[in-house]
C-alpha cells in the first residue's frame, strides 16, 4: 500500500481546515477537558484518602479501583449504554448518543487512572510534608492540601495520563456516542470509521493530531517538572 | 521562672520494651535545654510526642498548668504553641518566603504583616542572598537555618529541635550554633535533642539526660 499519497492528502486536509476534521477534533478536546475537569477533584480526593487514611474496607476499595484500570473501555461503554438507554434507569434523561454520554463515559474511564496515580503520588510524598505542616499549625485539611501541592507534578501526571487516555478512547465513545457526524464523532471514532471506509488520509490526519496532543501535554509536564526544582 | 511544661507519669515503649518512663519533669519558661542520651534512648520520640506526632502509652502533661493529653487526644490549639523541627527539616517546594509565611498564614496573620515577618526571618537566618533559590536547592546548613527562622517567626511558646547540628559541615554548624545561642539569649523556651558537645556545653543551657528508660535533669 502506498502511504505517501494519503499522508500528503492528510496534510492538505489539516492545512485547509477541513470542517469535518475540525468538528471531530473540537469534540474530542472539549469532551475530554470537561470530563477530566469534572472527575479530577473527587478522584484526587479519594486517592488522597486511600493513601493517607486507614479505615475498614480500605484494601478492597484500592483493589477494586486498580481492577477498574484494566476494565475494557467497551465494557464500560456497554454499562453506560444500559444505564442511559431508553429502558435503562437513567433513560429519561435522554443522554444516549449525545456528547454528555461521551463525557460520562470518559469520566468513568479516567476515574481509576486519576485515583491510582494520586495514591501513588501521595504515598511517594515525604512523610515530613504532612508532619511539618501540622507542626507549623496547619489543620488537617490545610496539611492535606499542602501535601497534595507538594506532589502537584504527580497529580499533574495523573491528569495528563487521564486526558491522554480519554482523548484517544474509541470503544466507549462509539457505544454511547454513536459516532454521529457533527454531534458525537470525535477523533478516534472518526479514525476508525474513515479507515474502515478506506479513506486513509482522514485517519492519518486525525492520527497526527492525536500524536501531537500526546507529545504536547507530556512536553508541557516535563517543562513544569523542571521548573519545580524537585529532588 | 515558672514551669511552662510538666510531664506527669509519661511512659512510652514498643511491645514489651519500655523506652522511657518519666515520673515527673518540669520545663521552665524562657529557658533552653539540651536533651542528651545514647541513640535509641527516646529523645526524638519524646519530642515528637510533645509535638502531637506520636502517642504515649501512659501519662499526660501540663502546659501552663492546664492538663493536656498526648495523641490521639492531643489538643489542636497546642500545635500553634509547641513547634517541632525535624532532624532533617523539610522545606516546602515553593519559595523561601512562602515557607516563612506558611505558619503565619495558619495563624491568620494579615498578608502585609506576614511579608514583613517573613523578610525578617530570612534576614535572621542570613539567607537574604538565597531568597530566590528554590528551597530544595539549599544546602543542609541553609535548610536548617531556614527551618529555625521559620519557627522563630511564629514566636511559639516551646520550640523542639531534633539534632539541629547533625550532618552539617564546620561552618554550617557554627552558624546554626550561633542561632541557637540567639534563641537562648532571647529567652525562648527551647528543647534541643542532640549529641553535639558544642551545643551541650553552650553556657546557660540546662541539660536533660535520658538513659535506660529514665530521665534526669542536670543543672
Amino acid at each position: 500500500m502506498n502511504l505517501l499519497e494519503p499522508t500528503r492528502r492528510a496534510f492538505e486536509l489539516l492545512l485547509e481546515g477541513d470542517p469535518r476534521l475540525l468538528e471531530a477534533i473540537w469534540l474530542s478536546f472539549w469532551t475530554s477537558v470537561v470530563a477530566i475537569a469534572l472527575i479530577a477533584p473527587p478522584s484526587v480526593a479519594l486517592g488522597f484518602l486511600l493513601a493517607k487514611r486507614r479505615f475498614p474496607g480500605q484494601r478492597p476499595v484500592v483493589v477494586l479501583v486498580q481492577a477498574l484500570l484494566s476494565f475494557p473501555t467497551v465494557v464500560i461503554g456497554l454499562l453506560i449504554y444500559l444505564l442511559l438507554s431508553r429502558r435503562g434507569p437513567l433513560g429519561e434523561l435522554e443522554l444516549l448518543f449525545t456528547p454528555s454520554a461521551i463525557i460520562f463515559g470518559y469520566m468513568m474511564i479516567a476515574f481509576p487512572i486519576l485515583v491510582v496515580f494520586t495514591i501513588s503520588a501521595v504515598q511517594g510524598a515525604d512523610p515530613r510534608v504532612y508532619e511539618t505542616a501540622r507542626c507549623l499549625g496547619a489543620g488537617r485539611a490545610r496539611a492535606s492540601f499542602t501535601t497534595l501541592w507538594e506532589v502537584r507534578f504527580g497529580i499533574g501526571a495523573a491528569v495528563v495520563n487521564g486526558f491522554g487516555r480519554v482523548v484517544s478512547e474509541v470503544g466507549c465513545a462509539i457505544m454511547v456516542g454513536g459516532n454521529i457526524e457533527g454531534l458525537t464523532r470525535n477523533i478516534p471514532t472518526a479514525i476508525a470509521l474513515e479507515t474502515s471506509k478506506g479513506d486513509f488520509s482522514q485517519g492519518i490526519a486525525l492520527g497526527m493530531v492525536l500524536m501531537v496532543v500526546a507529545l504536547g501535554v507530556n512536553v508541557a509536564l516535563a517543562a513544569l517538572q523542571g521548573k519545580g526544582g524537585l529532588r | 521562672m515558672s514551669a511552662l511544661l510538666q510531664l506527669v507519669g509519661v511512659r512510652k515503649g514498643f511491645g514489651d520494651r519500655v523506652l522511657f518512663d518519666v515520673e515527673r519533669l518540669s520545663i521552665e519558661e524562657g529557658r533552653s535545654y539540651v536533651l542528651t542520651g545514647p541513640n535509641g534512648a527516646g529523645k526524638t520520640t519524646l519530642l515528637r510526642m510533645l509535638a502531637g506526632l506520636e502517642p504515649a502509652q501512659a501519662g499526660h502533661f501540663l502546659f501552663r498548668d492546664s492538663r493536656a493529653d498526648f495523641l490521639p487526644r492531643y489538643p489542636e490549639a497546642l500545635r500553634r504553641t509547641i513547634v517541632y523541627v525535624h532532624q532533617h527539616p523539610y522545606l516546602f517546594h515553593t519559595s523561601l518566603r512562602h515557607n516563612m509565611e506558611y505558619g503565619l498564614k495558619c495563624r491568620g496573620i494579615p498578608a502585609q504583616e506576614r511579608r514583613r515577618r517573613a523578610e525578617e526571618a530570612i534576614a535572621w537566618a542570613g539567607l537574604g542572598a538565597r531568597r530566590a533559590t528554590p528551597p530544595a536547592s539549599l544546602s543542609g546548613g541553609e535548610k536548617q537555618r531556614a527551618a529555625l527562622a521559620r519557627v522563630r517567626a511564629l514566636s511559639p511558646e516551646l520550640i523542639l529541635l531534633d539534632e539541629p547540628t547533625s550532618n552539617l559541615d564546620k561552618e554550617a554548624r557554627a552558624r546554626t550554633l550561633a542561632l541557637l545561642a540567639q534563641l537562648r539569649d532571647e529567652q525562648r523556651t527551647v528543647i534541643v535533642a542532640c549529641h553535639d558537645q558544642e551545643v551541650i556545653s553552650l553556657p546557660g543551657v540546662a541539660r536533660l539526660h535520658m538513659e535506660d528508660g529514665r530521665m534526669e535533669q542536670e543543672a
